[in-house]
């Protein structure tokens, strides 16, 4: 009983144990704040990622593709098990290209990455449907322009004063001419779905007041001139298209670099007939990849072609954040291992303050088990106390982490997380229950480890010397 | 009013040790004290009373010799069974108090129940134990000190809390180390009055070590201590001398009968 008295009154008497306390708080918050961090981080890149990726890619090996997508289709769709574990598969065919187009009359060219897709198809499969700006489009995504959109063009086109290369009526002398020709219907270029970033950018010296400081350089209806390669022979091919709608994932490297449009134009603009470079699949059930992959691998053996899950693909960056991941996690025990030789110092010195007392306990009968106990106590109570705030603060700071950099974003006038450099426009935060029981158990194991040392001398105290210590 | 014996030390031995400097303290101490008995210990300054009380009180180990207790030995005993001597058998009164500096007089005077007691134990004894360590200190004349910090106490009063601590666990010894040395006159007579009192009316066997020879002398039996060994050991006065109560004393000190 006296034990916990005497942690309580040593706890509520100690100037020192505060110190011990704030440095287990902060390194248990900076703890919890950074794996928050760096887990929203991650879990956010790859749901994205995955979001935007289908599980699994079949790839062809180089900018020609393959032929005979239907066949390859039927072939999957006759075997049980994958026929089982397939939702949906979409032919995709994907071109390095170059955009260019005007804003404010001065000439814009941008590298792009053109990708074909069946709309239907392409929703199906995932990532891409819900993405789109224009709300119609999240339900049915199609390339056909809006209303205002196509006033913007035709005001556009007219201001520019362009005839429209109208279908040629061929005139035979022999023949009477055709009674009347039929009303000359201006051919549309193609509508495109921009990548979002192409379409806008982030104007930095926008007042502070401004939300949105997004300025708009392609609006719906605007035209724009692509250029890429043919199919086989890889000539320059290029025609106009017209934005209809943009593609907003918040994945800067897609917003910035990708460009729909309908699969069918894009084999016809490269000459490629029915060829695609990849057909995207979505499974049932990720869990099962390895095994679906395993059995594409197997089926399309004999073929130039690549199976790949999207973690495959994208095994790179996902072992980067890995690493990071595990590094920083060793840096910032470091910090508790600081809060924990700070316990150790402070410790120290309230067993040397404490002698005396010591003495008198033991003068008392108190045993030398009671005694270590005291301090075992003692530094368990700082750890769980220190740790149970630390928690708190690092939960309020990660909930606050957005509005506390725009705070500290708005005294120093830098930008510290500048949302295009990332590949998200908020910081995210994912706090795992877990970790932060991880954090919890390890700083208070910390916390009593440390203490253990000072807390054996202090059972190891010869009644004697410590009655007789001045 | 004097029974049989208590404790009895035999052929004592203790050399400090520091380096290689030895430090001879007690060269065979034979003495024994008997139920009842107010015995005091005198002798010029180090030359090793408290060693003995240390030695007596199972705070320390001889070198060499025995101490019994009740008819047991209990110098080699183990150090839990120790423990339990100091914690139910024994009370310690030292010159400098020794009171716990964080703990109020109240809770200073349960310590030695607190010990005593398990975290369970304590829930059920504790309301026993606080009306007992209560009339403790109101016997002593702290009744009104109940809550104050020992550094809000003159020497006096903090010499009162530290006897009302020695009770609590209804010791059957109290060892007292030069309990008047750092008072001043009155205030020490005051002290030894209360200790008398609890001799003379409680029947507590108290080991008392004074500088004070007046106050020796009116103990039942003085011992003093010279050279590492008992110089001269009077036999227990046939008549005690009259003292005076403390006012503040109006009763037995002890609780008899549970
Ligand atoms: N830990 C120790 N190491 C060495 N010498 C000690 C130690 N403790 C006490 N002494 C010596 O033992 C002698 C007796 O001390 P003590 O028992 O306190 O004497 P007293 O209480 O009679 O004044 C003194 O000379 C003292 O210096
Ligand atoms: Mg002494």
């Amino acid at each position: 009983m006296f034990k916990v008295l005497l942690c309580w009154k040593y706890l509520r008497t100690r100037f020192l144990a505060l110190a011990c306390i704030v440095s287990v708080m902060l390194g248990v918050a900076t703890l919890i704040v950074v794996n928050s961090v760096m887990g929203g981080f991650s879990t956010k890149l790859k749901e994205r990622l995955h979001g935007l990726l289908s599980d699994i890619v079949l790839e062809a090996y180089d900018y020609d593709g393959f032929t005979d997508v239907e066949g390859k289709l039927a072939r999957i769709n006759a075997d049980p098990f994958l026929k089982q574990e397939i939702v949906a598969m979409t032919p995709t065919l994907e071109i390095f290209a170059m955009l260019q187009f005007n804003f404010r009359d001065a000439p814009f060219t941008r590298p792009v990455r053109l990708i074909g897709i069946e709309p239907e198809g392409r929703k199906a499969v995932g990532g891409f449907a819900e993405h789109l700006v224009n709300p119609l489009n999240r339900k049915r995504p199609s390339f056909e322009m809006t209303e205002e959109a196509k006033e913007r063009f035709l005001i556009k086109r007219a201001a520019r004063g362009v005839d429209f290369p109208g279908p040629k009526a061929f005139v035979n002398p022999n023949e009477p001419p055709p009674p009347d020709p039929p009303p000359s219907r201006p051919h549309d270029p193609q509508g495109i779905i921009l990548g979002y970033a192409i379409g806008h950018f982030r104007d930095r010296n926008a007042p502070a007041e401004v939300v949105n400081k997004d300025v708009r350089t392609l609006e719906p209806g605007d035209e724009v001139i692509i250029t890429t390669v043919s199919g086989a022979r890889l000539a320059p091919v290029y025609d106009r298209f017209i934005v209809t709608d943009y593609f907003k994932s918040e994945m800067s490297e897609y917003d910035s670099n990708y460009v729909f449009l309908p699969l069918e134009h894009l084999q016809k603009l490269r000459t490629m007939e029915d060829r695609v470079t990849s057909i995207q699949i979505r499974l049932r059930d990720f869990d099962q990849a390895p095994k679906v992959v395993e059995k594409l691998k197997a089926m399309f053996a004999d073929a130039p072609l690549e199976v790949q899950t999207w973690e495959q693909k994208q095994g790179a960056i996902l072992a980067a954040i890995r690493v990071e991941k595990g590094i920083l996690n060793v840096l910032l025990f470091l910090i508790i291992a600081v809060a924990g030789f700070g316990i150790l110092a402070i410790f120290s010195m309230i067993v040397v303050e404490k002698t005396r007392d010591i003495g008198i306990l033991k003068a008392l009968g108190a045993s030398n088990r009671a005694i270590l106990a005291i301090f075992l106590g003692y530094g368990l109570l700082l750890g769980l106390v220190g740790a149970g705030f630390g928690t708190l603060m690092g939960l309020e700071l990660t909930w606050h982490l957005n509005d506390i950099e725009k705070f500290i974003s708005k005294i120093t006038g830098q930008d510290i997380f500048p949302r295009d450099v990332y590949y998200f426009d908020k910081i995210p935060t994912d706090i795992q229950p877990m970790g932060v029981l991880l954090v919890n158990l390890g700083s208070i194991g910390i916390a009593v480890l440390f203490s253990l040392l000072p807390a054996l001398r202090a059972a190891m105290l010869h009644p004697v010397r410590a009655l007789r210590f001045e | 009013m004097v029974g049989q014996e208590l404790m009895r030390a035999g052929n004592l031995h203790k050399t400090y040790r520091k380096n290689a400097v030895c430090t001879p303290v007690l060269l065979g101490v034979d003495f024994e004290v008997n139920q009842g008995e107010f015995l005091s210990i005198v002798g010029p300054s180090g030359c090793g009373k408290s060693t003995l009380i240390h030695l007596l009180g199972t705070l320390d180990k001889p070198d060499q010799g025995e101490v019994y207790f009740r008819n047991q030995r209990i110098d080699n005993l183990p150090s839990s069974q120790r423990d339990h001597l100091r914690n139910r058998e024994f009370g310690f009164i030292f010159q400098f108090y020794h009171l716990l500096p964080e703990l109020t007089t109240l809770e200073n005077v349960l310590m030695p129940l607190m010990i005593r007691h398990s975290t369970l134990g304590w829930l059920t004894a504790r309301w026993r134990a606080i009306k007992k360590a209560k009339d403790l200190l109101g016997k002593v004349g702290l009744g009104h000190r109940m809550n104050h910090l020992p550094k809000e106490l003159s020497g006096g009063e903090l010499q009162r809390t530290a006897i009302a601590r020695a009770l609590i666990g209804d010791p059957a010894l109290l060892f007292a180390d030069e309990p008047t040395g750092n008072l001043d006159e009155s205030t020490g007579n005051g002290i030894f009055d209360t200790l008398r009192g609890l001799n003379q009316i409680d029947g507590v066997t108290i080991i008392m070590v004074t500088h004070n020879l007046d106050i020796a002398s009116t103990t039942h039996r003085t011992i003093r201590l010279a050279a590492g060994q008992v110089e001269s050991a009077e036999p227990a006065p046939a008549r005690v001398h009259p003292w005076v109560f403390d006012p503040r004393n109006e009763g037995p000190l002890r609780q008899t009968g549970g």
